[in-house]
């Protein structure tokens, strides 16, 4: 199974659209919140070089937003490997 | 040949799409994405039957209400509308489809201020979503960029977690509903600045400062956030060659939704008499609908 990180905040849409996603598809991830953890929120900043969330890390492939397409093939790639 | 096409999936389109699919219509409901510009309200106070909600919890219910209804939104985005008398074909980037009536409920977006250093700091900083970014300013000192209601809004919502607030508007008064005035001139954590006009968005790697001009002066305030909240434009491109706009781009639609060509309704934030309000885009979508269905039955009645 791919290593997935949502960095997210709890009031935004996006992020529980982008999450529901991932249930969806049976996907098990760490739900990160940046509102809170402020080290996170560093770490996502880092990684992303922004500061719009959601920020998903799918092994190491960082996607900013809720792009479905992107995360399909992310998610893709691992199930290859 | 479709009964009708929907083109968009905010509430003005699904309210369309449950009246369709309750009167047994043939049709489809087509949009870039599911959800529209409720995804980025915070909390909803205001519509019949709810007490409280946010935009979040909303979508779930609407979710599922589409599950109950049997819809299926199609997620592709149309790139033209085109009249093939005396119906219509609907082009996306992945098919076409013939169509008898169509319901533009294509919404609205963000307007943007068209300053420097607006585009360069798009979500490092600055974002027009204060609900999904706002939480990543925790302890901050952020601006708020305009004086109706969804810059009230967004003061509102961030008084808990930044430290301060700079609310920036043209104006030399707040246009939003008046409960929403009170508490933000109530509250101590904000500056209110009138008279102000954005020239700049200022910074390096991330959002660092805004810079204004009041009565005629340069002045400059030091924040780490920008939250632009100055209004909507609606996503009328695609039809502007089909149906009449308005001066602002708002589709011209009569009380009960029809546009001026037979066959075409609109409602919503894309249309005019956009209140930017959750019921009006509800009940716009309800009567373009039904409006849609009786132009179909006075058709086969000729």
């Amino acid at each position: 199974m791919a290593k997935v990180k949502v960095y997210s905040t709890p009031t935004c849409p996006w992020c529980h659209r982008a999450k529901d996603y991932l249930k969806e598809k049976k996907v098990d991830f760490e739900d990160i919140n940046v509102a809170e953890d402020q080290d996170a929120a560093q770490e996502m900043i880092e990684k992303s070089g922004q500061m719009g969330v959601p920020v998903l890390d799918v092994d190491g492939e960082i996607i900013i937003g809720f792009d479905q397409e992107k995360i399909d093939v992310a998610l893709k790639k691992e199930k290859k490997k | 040949m479709y009964d009708t096409i929907i083109v968009g999936a905010g509430i003005a389109g699904l309210t369309a799409a449950i009246y369709a699919s309750r009167k047994r219509m043939k049709f489809e409901i087509i949009s870039s994405d599911f959800g529209g510009q409720f995804m980025v309200s915070g909390e909803v106070l205001n519509y019949p039957g709810i007490v409280n909600t946010t935009g979040a919890e909303f979508f779930s219910i609407m979710k599922e209400q589409m599950k109950f209804n049997n819809i299926n939104v199609k997620i592709e985005t149309v790139k033209k509308i085109e009249r093939i008398k005396p119906n219509f074909k609907v082009i996306t980037e992945k098919g076409s489809y013939e169509t008898k009536t169509v319901i533009l409920a294509t919404g609205a977006r963000a307007r943007k201020l068209g300053v420097p250093g607006e585009d360069k700091f798009a979500n490092k900083g600055l974002t027009y979503c204060s609900i999904c970014d706002g939480p990543l300013s925790k302890g901050k000192d952020v601006a708020v960029v305009g004086g109706g209601n969804a810059a009230l809004e967004a003061v509102d919502f961030l008084k808990d977690i930044v430290s301060k607030i700079n609310i920036l508007t043209v104006k030399d008064k707040f246009t939003g509903h008046e409960y929403l005035i009170e508490k933000v001139q109530n509250n101590p954590k904000v500056n209110v600045i009138f008279n102000a006009k954005t020239t700049e968005i200022l910074g390096d790697r991330f959002v660092k400062g805004i810079k204004y001009e009041q009565d005629g002066k340069q002045k400059q305030l030091n924040v780490q956030g920008a939250i632009i909240e100055i209004g909507r434009v609606p996503n009328t491109e695609i039809v502007k060659n089909l149906v009449e706009l308005d001066d602002h781009g708002h589709i011209q639609i009569d009380c009960q939704g029809h546009t001026k060509v037979p066959g075409i309704f609109a409602a919503g934030d894309c249309a005019s008499g956009h209140e930017y309000q959750y019921v009006i885009a509800a009940g716009q979508g309800c009567m373009a609908l039904i409006k849609a269905a009786r132009y179909l039955a006075g058709k086969k009645e000729k």
